[in-house]
């Protein structure tokens, strides 16, 4: 077991920092035929996986005789299937705090990891959690029943992974993402785009993240996020921000104080001075670069699309509509001082 | 000698007073979605939000009944609200002298209101930015603010919800500065509550030298067959 959770630990640190390049060499010999889609005609869906996906997995340096371990040379003539680890020989406190969690009886690890394809929670997009999470959940049934106590349940939904509120996840950041117009799409017509996409709007080459960190430094200062929003509408783009956790949990639960707003609402702007921009990559895993601090609370151009009620309000704005109020107030302050100062020529009145 | 005159008929003392108090409703609430980590008046900030949001639509539903009474009930609006040529040119300046400068040296209000024209230059311009543009505005992004996600394609198409959020931000702080003129102004009648009394009971104390009005006004020998809808008469106030 320990074996196996150092291994486990190494391989998605390197696989961190090397991603596919990582992966076990012993792994083609799989996927040459695991990747391909002819599989599916000789043994169902099941036996098919996405190589590029799976390829950018933690699972993918570990390798695929790790958790296959049973598989013999002869494989697949040898008339056996080969044997499958249980995610608990790895992730033994992951499932032991899931198994203790309102949700356990309802999922396997499975039903929502999909374990070819699985990526830690900032190389997920928000909505591909969510997407996990309406496989089971109808989403409309979901902001239904949300509607009875939460005020524009169906915005809370778009803009928050299920697992913000319903699990003990901490640390929560603003992370945001280039999303393309698409009829019949969630957010109102719009979808994430994806890295073609992205790719396409990019003549001249290079990584995504060139879309909006045009000077290639790793992160997105306030002028490049205006420069991309002036001329994103045009195109059919926006930027659409959801409030992630940082630290996940397995906890799944209904948490006492995730009914009162003032959990994500009051807790000012300060909290809010962190973001990311997320973009995908060819699998289709997220990369984060950070965003200038405080960007999200620009007035109008940092972030047009993105508000969080009573949190992300502007000082600058703050101070404009103070001075307005100011004004108002001069009159009674101003003028009954003169008022009261020259009442004797108003005595006949 | 002086005189009670009834001046503000019933339905328009009704949609001021809904109008007040959902304004100031908003006002209130505004500051604790606003601020909610200083301020905390309505023990819950979905308290706040939902009173917010009633009076939002309270304060909606007032202002339809003001403009269908003024339009067709009464069909005064242009004539009341709408700045003539003449006040533009003259009596904008002409008010805004006696405010901020004969006023002190206890000369009379220039402008003497009659059912015809019962709000002086200031007053028209002031009531008609608020009630013809500001109203209409702070009404229609709060509408969308409260269909975010429905009303998305209309929010994106005016520049996103921030522009929609600063621009209900910043009208909101246009009437809230409004209101402290406004009942500052109303103080400067004859006596401190002299424009207050008409926006209650109706009836308000007048000079009897004042220039007589258009129309014959019910003096203050109680008959309560008079219709109010058809007496407009209202007071020459500075409120």
């Amino acid at each position: 077991m320990k074996v196996c959770t150092v291994i486990l630990a190494v391989g998605m640190v390197i696989g961190a920092v090397t991603g596919a390049a990582a992966a076990d060499p012993g792994n083609g010999r799989c996927l040459g035929c695991h990747g391909k889609s002819d599989i599916v005609r000789r043994g169902g869906e099941r036996l098919h996986l996405d190589a590029a996906r799976y390829s950018a997995t933690s699972h993918a340096y570990i390798g695929c005789v790790t958790c296959h371990d049973s598989v013999t040379p002869r494989h697949p003539d040898d008339g056996t299937r080969p044997s499958k680890a249980r995610c608990r020989e790895c992730h033994a406190p992951v499932q032991a705090e899931y198994a203790g969690s309102d949700h356990a009886g309802n999922a396997t690890c499975n039903d929502c990891h999909n374990p070819h394809e699985v990526r830690p929670m900032v190389a997920v997009s928000g909505d591909e959690v969510n997407a996990k999470c309406a496989r089971c959940h109808d989403m409309r049934k979901t902001v239904k029943s949300h509607d009875k106590w939460l005020p524009q349940a169906d915005l809370h939904i778009e803009a928050l992974p299920c697992i913000t509120c319903h699990t003990g996840s901490k640390n929560y950041v603003i992370t945001m993402v280039i999303e393309q117009r698409m009829k019949g799409a969630p957010h109102n017509d719009f979808r994430p785009a994806t890295y073609d996409e992205l790719t396409r709007l990019l003549p001249q080459g290079g990584d995504v993240s060139r879309l909006i960190d045009t000077d290639g430094d790793g992160t997105v200062s306030l002028r490049e996020l205006r420069a991309f929003n002036h001329g994103a509408h045009r195109k059919g783009l926006r930027l659409w921000g959801m409030m992630t956790p940082e630290v996940v949990t397995h906890t799944y639960q209904i948490l006492d104080n995730r009914w009162d707003c003032s959990f994500c609402h009051a807790s000012g702007p300060r909290a809010m001075q962190t973001s990311y921009l997320a973009f995908p990559d060819r699998t289709g895993r997220y990369t984060r670069v950070a965003v200038e601090k405080g960007a999200i609370l620009d007035i109008l151009y940092g972030t047009p699309d993105f508000y969080m009620l009573g949190t992300t309000r502007s000082t600058t704005l703050n101070i404009i509509g103070g001075l307005i109020v100011a004004a108002g107030l001069m009159m009674p302050v101003g003028h009954g001082t003169f008022r009261f100062l020259t009442r004797k020529n108003r005595k006949g009145d | 000698m002086k005189r009670t005159v009834y001046l503000t008929p019933m339905p328009v003392r009704i949609w001021h007073w809904l109008n007040a108090f959902g304004i100031v409703t908003l006002i209130v609430t505004a500051l604790q979605i606003r601020f909610p980590d200083y301020v905390n008046i309505f023990g819950t900030y979905k308290a706040a939000i939902r009173l917010h949001n009633t009076a939002g639509v309270v304060v909606s539903i007032s202002y339809a009944l003001w403009l269908v009474y003024y339009l067709f009930v009464a069909g005064t609006l242009v004539k009341l609200y709408v700045p003539t040529a003449d006040d533009l040119k003259h009596g904008l300046f002409r008010q805004a002298f006696y405010y901020f400068f004969t006023y002190f040296r206890g000369r009379p209000n220039p402008h003497h209101g009659t059912p015809d024209n019962k709000f002086n230059p200031l007053q028209k311009t002031a009531y008609l930015m608020i009630m013809i543009v500001l109203l209409p505005l702070v009404i229609v992004s709060g509408f969308l603010l409260m269909y975010v996600a429905p009303l998305r394609e209309m929010i994106l198409f005016i520049g996103g919800i921030k522009t929609l959020v600063s621009a209900h931000f910043l009208i909101a702080c246009c009437f809230c500065a409004f209101l402290f003129v406004h009942i500052y102004l109303a103080t400067l009648g004859h006596t401190p509550f002299a424009h207050f009394k008409p926006m209650w009971n109706g009836w308000e104390e007048v000079e009897e030298e004042e220039k007589p009005v258009a129309e014959p006004l019910s003096t203050r020998v109680p008959n309560p067959s008079r219709s109010e809808a058809t007496c407009m008469t209202h007071a020459a106030g500075d409120s």
